[in-house]
């Protein structure tokens, strides 16, 4: 690993301190409930970013693999009594193996219609898991069989058990997403984000790397559809293959800043933060606020600043700080 | 087993004319500004609002509705296109896939923070009048509706092909470049097609009215029948868009009769998914964009 700066290095320690003796400190289960939630959404995003964000191929339709990992692992615990812990590798494979034909399909397409088509596949999965009933309970879905503190079967009683799985996948996806960057598989993907065509005509096969970085970001996905289960006890077609995960998923790293290693991350801490904001502000009952205030937020920054808060920060510490001619 | 084919056909043929509209409103804009309306199904979900508040507010038919409807929602689109779209135009697909995206979630959630999700319906005398003609159930509503939306369609391939205006759309759809060069003002153009193309869905919307329920979500249905349709009939393309849109209605409906009741949707996505799977470069050249 290159050496990082003295500053940067000192931050991320201070941020890893923190972030690792947070649930210490913080005893409302209420404000771990949504740190546990903007740890997993960061690692949504940032495995959304892996191929939406380098490779701009802008999917809509990530909730798919998020509910094929929550059902594999859910499948596995309650027909054979395997751990959801193996059971998380499973729903990974599952979904790698399902990102060949949905990607197959979908890639034949640019632009808006990748994203139409991907939308339509996480549908039709939805729709598979409501209608077949015998194969996976139908639309009533099923509780998983609390066992109390069972560590090896990924349930405990403590909250803050599931906030250090939610920080290590978040990790684990900013240590991929790091090394990708670096490597050419990282220059191959910003290539065909910028320009297919003209990536092509230098050599880089793109049929291939989407392909690559379709199914490392569909593993990741679907380890937080076993961990969302998990956590909440409960999984059903409407919840696994909601498509408000999907929109979270492109959300949060368009609003934090496409592309970037951290966007994804910052882009959900604002997003939920103002979200449960809003909720304890205006109570749950009103349907639509948080969407509402999303698609606001959305708006604003496609308007105003398509590299989203990164690219705002970056310009306002190069004004404040090496005081550069920025560009606009 | 004919009359039950026979009546499966003509069901989804009326239904098709309503897809039509939406459908022909999206690939007028893609034709034209190169854009995905996203939220082209949330235009006719405001239009059956307006409807159905003229309606219940002032007793205003749902047809004649389409008054006051379609030239709203032609404002709408003059001003979604000079303030939202505009500033979009030529930059990468991410802001022009999102921000149309971000229009229809936030006109879909303020529709639900507002007006709830209840189902809203208008009863007008024609609703439930129906008759038999070759021994096939017509139901009144339906095919004025479907009458409506084809002559309407028929008015718009007339105002692209016999006004100067309309010429100088299909010029801007075919070369920007070229057009400009020509004298013709390309965002005057924009502002005119998202117009026309929001008044189709408004119209949409009023005609839905008098038989089909309005709900914030109502038109999610309905823009994913006209993406595949615009698909199938190949972007930009009006009458192939019409064709497409009424066999997308006769399969939904046959998928309805044959398959079960709550197989529309996925008959409309299986067909999407066999389009692509199948004929990936009959849609605009491989690079559907």
């Amino acid at each position: 690993m290159r050496a990082l700066g003295g500053w940067t290095r000192a931050l991320l320690g201070l941020l890893v301190a923190i972030l690792l003796t947070l649930p210490v400190v913080v005893k409302s289960s209420f404000a771990i409930d949504i740190c546990i939630r903007i740890l997993m959404f960061s690692f949504i995003g940032v495995a959304w970013n892996l191929m939406g964000g380098y490779a701009k191929q802008l999917s809509l339709g990530h909730v798919a693999f998020f509910g094929l990992g929550a059902y594999t692992s859910t499948l596995l615990q309650i027909d054979a009594g395997i751990s959801p812990w193996i059971g998380m590798l499973a729903g990974g494979v599952v979904a790698v193996i399902a990102s060949l034909p949905i990607g197959w399909l979908c890639f034949r397409l640019r632009g808006p219609y990748f994203t139409i088509a991907t939308i339509a596949t996480a549908q039709v999965l939805m729709l598979i898991f409501l209608k077949f009933r015998d194969f996976a309970w139908g639309a009533e879905g099923t509780t998983i069989p609390n066992l109390g503190n069972a560590p090896l079967m990924m349930q405990f009683e403590s909250k803050a058990a599931y906030y250090y799985i939610a920080l290590g996948l978040l990790a684990i996806a900013l240590a991929i997403t790091y090394r990708i960057e670096r490597s050419w598989l990282g220059y191959y993907l910003v290539a065909i984000g910028e320009d297919e065509d003209a990536a092509e005509a230098i050599g880089v096969n793109a049929p291939r790397v989407k392909r690559d970085i379709y199914m490392i970001s569909a593993f990741l996905t679907a380890m937080a559809g076993t961990f969302y289960t998990q956590y909440i006890y409960f999984i059903d077609p409407a919840t696994a293959f909601n498509f408000s995960i999907s929109i979270e998923a492109a959300l949060v790293s368009i609003v934090g800043g496409i592309g970037t290693l951290w966007g994804p991350v910052i882009g959900t801490v604002l997003l939920e933060t103002t979200s449960t904001l809003l909720q304890s502000w205006l109570g749950s009952s009103t349907g639509g606020v948080q969407l509402t205030v999303y698609s606001l937020i959305l708006m604003t920054v496609i308007l105003w600043r398509p590299t989203g808060l990164i690219g705002v920060a970056t310009e306002a510490y190069q004004r404040l700080v090496r005081r550069k001619p920025v560009q606009a | 087993m004919l009359e039950i084919l026979a009546q499966a056909v003509v069901n989804g043929l009326l239904i098709g004319g309503i897809y039509a509209l939406v459908s022909i409103g999206v690939t007028l804009i893609f034709g034209v500004v190169k854009i995905v309306n996203f939220a082209q199904g949330e235009f006719v979900m405001i239009g059956m609002y307006i409807s159905f508040f003229l309606a219940t507010q002032f007793g205003v038919d749902p047809i004649l509705s389409l008054f006051v409807s379609m030239p709203v929602l032609f404002v709408v689109g003059v001003v979604v296109q000079h303030f939202l779209i505009r500033r979009v135009l030529g930059a990468n697909d991410m802001p022009q896939i999102f921000l149309t995206f971000a229009l229809s979630l936030l006109l879909l959630n303020v529709a639900l923070m507002l007006l709830t999700a209840n189902y809203r319906t208008v009863h007008t005398w024609y609703s439930d009048e129906a008759f038999h003609f070759l021994g096939l159930y017509i139901p009144v509503a339906k095919l004025i509706a479907f009458v409506l939306a084809m002559a309407l369609s028929a008015l718009l391939w007339l105002f692209l092909h016999a006004t100067d205006l309309g010429r100088a759309m299909r010029a801007a759809a075919q070369n920007r470049d070229v057009a400009m060069l020509m004298g013709i003002n390309p965002d005057r153009v924009f502002c005119v097609a998202l117009g026309l193309a929001l008044a189709l869905a408004g119209a949409a919307g009023s005609l839905l009215m008098p038989f089909y329920p309005a709900y914030p979500m109502v038109g999610q249905v309905f823009v994913l029948m006209a993406f595949v349709a615009v698909v199938l009939g190949t972007l930009g393309n009006i009458i192939g868009a019409l064709i497409a849109s009424l066999m997308m209605g006769i399969a939904e409906s046959l998928g309805i009769q044959f398959i079960g009741a709550d197989s529309g949707l996925i008959v409309v996505f299986l067909m999407l998914l066999l389009t692509l799977a199948v004929r990936p470069s009959g849609l605009a050249g491989g690079r559907a964009r």
